[in-house]
């Protein structure tokens, strides 16, 4: 793990990606604590503040600080977009490797169903689930990680086939071990390298999937700070005060860029023939 | 003299240090000469190939002086090295079919080397080809031209890699190891071909291998590289008749001889397992489409407690199904009779089927899980067939591994120490099979005569009888009762071992034991 860490930092974009990951980690942490204001605090006498002394970022339509809002929402927009990941990994991760192991006739059924669940693009297909699951933070989440699925399971498949005829997993079959085993323990950690470089990159597109969701009003809530919500409700203003539209767009952007970067740097990282 | 070397010393640089490849070699090839590099896996050979090529990674540091002729290669830029490379200095690859370019008609690939490197128009090239074709003995050179690589076999592959190095009239051609990838009998006729070539031609060679008695075939010289070093140069007889340095007795006592036996006692009369009738097809017939044919014909035989079968062949000859379909792996017809049972699919095979029979295979790398520790590894057999964890160190140390090996991950170990785990994972569910699948192909000749050596010690111990399946004939007459042969999926032949080399053996039998390389010395 330390030596994974150490080829991550050599290259540019790994120690790029660390540094700014470790402040987005901060602000999950702490970002309530070192929030400046109270972030629904309303205060009418500043509304549409420009960015100054008073409000580092400046204030929203109801006077409310927009730095705070961000560091308070900075928990609920990342923590939620790695959890859908994590969810969406797993799950894909699973079926796309007990595909590869059962092969035949179940691959064809198993991957045909994937296919069918991929041609529905990925916002369509989690604004179908919120909506019939209901408005809200945990079935966004849970909308994006079943998006998440077929696509990672395709990954999977394709490096669990390489796996599947490598020779420990015949000497396991020919010792009459039971598919999970063979499943869950011959196999899956095998897969794990290039699913960890996958589900970084997805993590940029979960974070900007929850932006969408919230900005079309599924996601989170009024008056939550979530960062999506921030940005649908400052539209309005934008020509009035594009600063309020701005700073929560420049946070969804720049923790895409970090979780892409990380991503880049890991596939050079994971790579055991690369001797750097 | 066409290419000399001159105290040359290769190494990489890498993240963990500087890897020291080639120290202080030097040799020299006259005019018509052909000299064997014979050294095991890891020894420089490839280097010193890739060192004269001038194709070497950025990480390489060299010093020393390499010279074709009155060039110095070290010195070449790059418009130089491409009136060398190809035109000069030819190479011949062990691999054909990944040396040809699977997109390009095989024609398209000889005439491009010809209109580059002997400045020939399109039609004079083709002509040109189809005559350098004709030159290593393939019949109908015109069609074969207009064919892609996957339609050639690999031996035809290989003659035509031969005749685009050849037909630019080098000087020098590097072959590294020409026939390793291909089976004995076609291997021999490229060797033919190769002297043949020499004769008429005159040109330098330099002929890497691990294969010693190859070797002393081909080369007027031979030099042994260990570790990067030379440690004796001298002619082929002399070399390997009375070899000085310790290492190359080594390794010439290490190459399998067939008149040295090294089992004695004869198997117990009891059978362990019964094959009747079975065979393995892979892919069943589909609408439009007929079944291909049988990955193995209806074969039988038997195999008594203590017995070592060896099963010969080349690659494709069903050796490796047979193997497969007495472990389960694939689907079978016909019926295997152990245990007082009679077995005729692959779910029928019950747990105790699965201890008694146990299968080694060939590739070291492949056949342990990286993500587990050696101990995890042998932990799963015991649990499975109820042995005590306890045995691990046991086990470790039968196969001469120290016990502290347990909490190693594989790719700290190196290729014959994983293949001797290997063996202890068969062993630890006492079985009284094991059916060894090419299990020392992949390793040096001096590893291979160890594992045997495990192997037989192994015997003594437990009693068990193997399936040995190799294509090494020279091997297998050293270690077998009986010895079956098999061809195009059909066992043409089974006999006593010491008559394997009998008038009356299979017309295929006494082919492949004319093509083995017969043992130096």
């Amino acid at each position: 793990m330390t030596d994974l860490l150490r080829r991550l930092l050599r290259t540019p974009q790994g120690a790029v990606a660390v540094a700014m990951l470790a402040l987005i980690l901060l602000l999950c942490l702490l970002g309530p604590e070192l929030a400046p204001r109270d972030p629904e605090a309303i205060d009418f006498l500043g509304r549409f503040r420009p960015p100054g002394a008073e409000n580092w970022l400046g204030a929203d339509q109801l006077g409310r600080d927009v730095l705070s809002r961000l560091m308070v929402g900075a928990r609920a927009t990342v923590l939620l977009a790695l959890l859908a990941t994590l969810l969406g990994t797993l799950a894909g991760a699973v079926i796309g490797t007990l595909s590869a192991y059962l092969g035949g006739r179940w691959d064809e059924a198993i991957m045909r169903n994937v296919d069918a669940v991929m041609a529905i693009p990925g916002l369509l297909m989690a604004l179908l689930l919120v909506s019939s699951l209901g408005k809200g933070s945990l079935n966004a989440t849970l909308a994006i990680a079943i998006a998440f699925t077929p696509g990672m399971a395709r990954v999977t498949r394709s490096v669990a086939l390489a796996v599947r005829a490598q020779d420990y997993v015949k000497a396991a079959l020919a010792r009459g071990e039971g598919a999970a085993f063979i499943v869950l323990r011959e196999m899956l950690p095998n897969v794990v390298g290039p699913m960890i470089v996958e589900a970084t990159i997805r993590v940029a597109f979960a974070v900007m999937l929850f932006a969408t969701l919230s900005f079309l009003g599924l996601g989170a809530q009024p008056p939550a700070p979530e960062w999506g919500l921030m940005v649908a409700e400052a539209r309005r203003f934008v020509h009035q005060a594009p600063w309020i539209i701005i700073a929560p767009s420049v946070a969804i952007a720049l923790t895409a860029i970090a979780f892409n970067l990380l991503g880049d740097g890991l596939r050079d990282a994971l790579n055991p023939r690369d001797e750097r | 003299m066409i290419l000399s070397v001159e105290n040359f010393s290769l190494s990489y640089r890498s993240g963990a240090g500087v890897r020291h490849a080639l120290r202080d070699v030097s040799l020299a090839i006259g005019a018509g000469e052909v000299l064997g590099l014979v050294g095991e896996s890891g020894s420089g050979k490839s280097s010193l190939a890739w060192s004269i090529m001038r194709h070497l990674p950025r990480t390489a540091q060299e010093s020393g002086r390499l010279r074709l002729g009155d060039v110095d290669l070290r010195g070449l830029d790059a418009a130089g090295l491409a009136a060398i490379r190809g035109r000069r200095i030819g190479m011949v690859f062990q691999d054909p079919s990944t040396a040809l370019n699977p997109t390009l008609r095989l024609g398209e690939q000889v005439i491009e080397v010809l209109m580059r490197h002997r400045g020939l128009s399109r039609a004079e090239a083709r002509d040109a080809a189809e005559e350098a074709l004709r030159e290593v003995e393939l019949r109908e050179p015109a069609a074969l031209m207009r064919r892609f690589p996957h339609e050639a076999s690999g031996g035809e592959k290989q003659r035509i890699l031969i005749a685009s190095a050849f037909a630019t009239r080098p000087e020098l051609i590097l072959f590294d190891e020409p026939t390793t990838a291909l089976d004995v009998i076609t291997g021999a006729r490229i060797l033919e071909l190769f002297a043949r070539l020499r004769e008429r031609t005159g040109v330098a060679a330099l002929y890497i291998s691990h294969d010693l008695a190859l070797v002393s075939r081909v080369a007027d010289r031979v030099a042994v590289l260990r570790q990067g070093a030379i440690v004796e140069q001298g002619s082929p007889g002399a070399v390997f008749r009375t070899p000085r340095h310790p290492y190359t007795r080594q390794l010439v006592a290490a190459v399998p001889r067939p008149d040295r036996r090294l089992v004695t006692d004869l198997p117990a009369p009891e059978r362990v397992l019964a094959v009747q009738g079975v065979s393995v097809h892979y892919a069943r017939r589909r609408l439009f489409r007929p079944a291909p044919p049988p990955a193995t014909q209806p074969t039988s035989f038997s195999i008594r407690a203590g017995e070592i079968l060896g099963v010969v062949g080349e690659s494709g000859s069903g050796k490796s199904s047979l193997a497969r379909a007495l472990t389960g792996l694939a689907r079978f017809e016909g019926r295997i009779e152990a245990l007082d049972r009679a077995i005729t699919h692959p779910r029928a095979m019950r747990r105790d089927y699965r201890r008694t029979v146990q299968i080694v295979f060939q590739h070291p790398d492949s056949s342990l899980n990286p993500r587990m520790r050696i101990g995890e590894i042998l932990t799963r057999p015991l649990r499975l067939h109820g042995g005590s964890l306890g045995e691990i160190p046991r086990l470790l140390e039968e196969v001469r591994l120290p016990a502290d090996y347990a909490r190693k991950y594989p790719h700290q170990l190196s290729g014959g120490e994983k293949q001797r785990v290997a063996i202890a994972r068969a062993f630890a569910a006492n079985p009284a099979l094991v059916i060894c699948d090419e299990i020392t192909a992949a390793l040096d000749v001096s590893v291979q005569a160890q594992v045997i050596e495990l192997l037989l010690e192994l015997r003594r111990r437990h009693g068990t009888a193997y399936l040995f399946i190799t294509h090494d004939i020279n091997l297998i007459r050293q270690i077998a009762h009986r010895i079956a042969v098999m061809r195009a999926g059909e066992m043409v032949d089974l006999r006593e071992a010491a008559q394997i080399g009998a008038a009356d053996a299979h017309p295929y039998t006494q082919a492949l034991i004319a093509a083995s390389p017969a043992p130096v010395g």
